[in-house]
């Protein structure tokens, strides 16, 4: 999937210590597998099925997908600002297809 | 064509077909037996599904903040957002968090990796509904013990069908 897309939210810069919410939202069908298409085939199975995310180097979110979530996943977490630094976002798609995002926190 | 109702949408455990069952007939097994296991094969009791992901404790209710609309237009896309009244420190924070939905055909959902880095335990995502039932949420916090809360929720419009 070359036209990755993901709209990644979050304030550009933060006190230290401050809590920041981060809002991710990416572009995918999240195909769960077995639907007919437009031609009678079955679709297979194809879904991201992890998000990663480290700040600074450090594991700071990790979210586990399965079938369950929607097309276009929506997904918000919280993270304490400690240090300047990119929060590096990686997905995993089926079939091994790894996505990568970078955004970057000032912290003041 | 095709059904509208996606076949993936069955159990991924399917019932025993007419031919294993006129098999298990002539075999003189019990037929009256057989519906029953059936059923337990094809739906996995809620219970059941949260002690597999408490390693078998069982959860204390309350403390958990879960916000999930009671009655859902598209199941294809429902919001929800959990919330868990934690410090979050190194001594006392929330593992995770696990999302279940018992009729669903796989009925894990989500699970959200948190850690003192977190700041706070509170989440948001887009689920998928196949049908009305009740949903779980399952927390695992740093001391070993877990909490639960569930909402039933009524949709109107299943995730099964193509198209949505």
């Amino acid at each position: 999937m070359a036209n990755f897309n993901a709209r990644i939210t979050m304030p550009a810069e933060a006190k230290a210590g401050e809590i920041v919410e981060i809002r991710v939202l990416v572009r995918h069908p999240m195909d769960r597998g077995g639907q007919v298409d437009a031609e009678g085939r079955i679709v297979p199975r194809k879904i991201l099925n992890r998000l990663t995310v480290t700040y600074a180097g450090e594991p700071v979110f990790r979210f586990d997908m399965h079938t369950g979530i929607s097309a276009n996943p929506f997904v918000s977490f919280t993270t304490r600002a400690v240090e300047t630094g990119d929060l590096v976002f990686e997905w995993r798609e089926d079939g091994g297809a790894v996505f990568t995002r970078t955004a970057r926190l000032v912290v003041t | 064509m095709s059904s509208p109702i996606s076949r993936a949408c069955a159990r991924p455990e399917r019932e025993p077909s007419r031919r294993q069952l006129l098999a298990a007939g002539s075999a003189g097994l019990a037929l009256a037996a057989l519906p029953d296991a059936a059923r337990s094969a094809t739906q996995t009791p809620l219970a059941e599904l949260i002690a597999r992901v408490t390693e078998g404790a069982t959860p204390m209710r309350g403390g958990i903040v879960f916000d999930i609309p009671q009655l859902v237009e598209n199941g294809n896309s429902v919001d929800v957002a959990i919330g868990i009244d934690s410090p979050m420190t190194e001594a006392d924070h929330v593992r995770w968090i696990h999302v279940i939905a018992e009729k669903n055909p796989y009925p894990n959902v989500a699970r959200f990796h948190l850690s003192p880095r977190s700041g706070r335990a509170r989440i948001s995502a887009t689920l998928r509904l196949a049908t009305s039932q009740k949903v779980a949420v399952v927390a695992a916090l740093s001391n070993g013990s877990y909490f639960m809360a569930d909402a039933d929720i009524v949709v109107t419009l299943s995730a099964c069908i193509d198209g949505g």
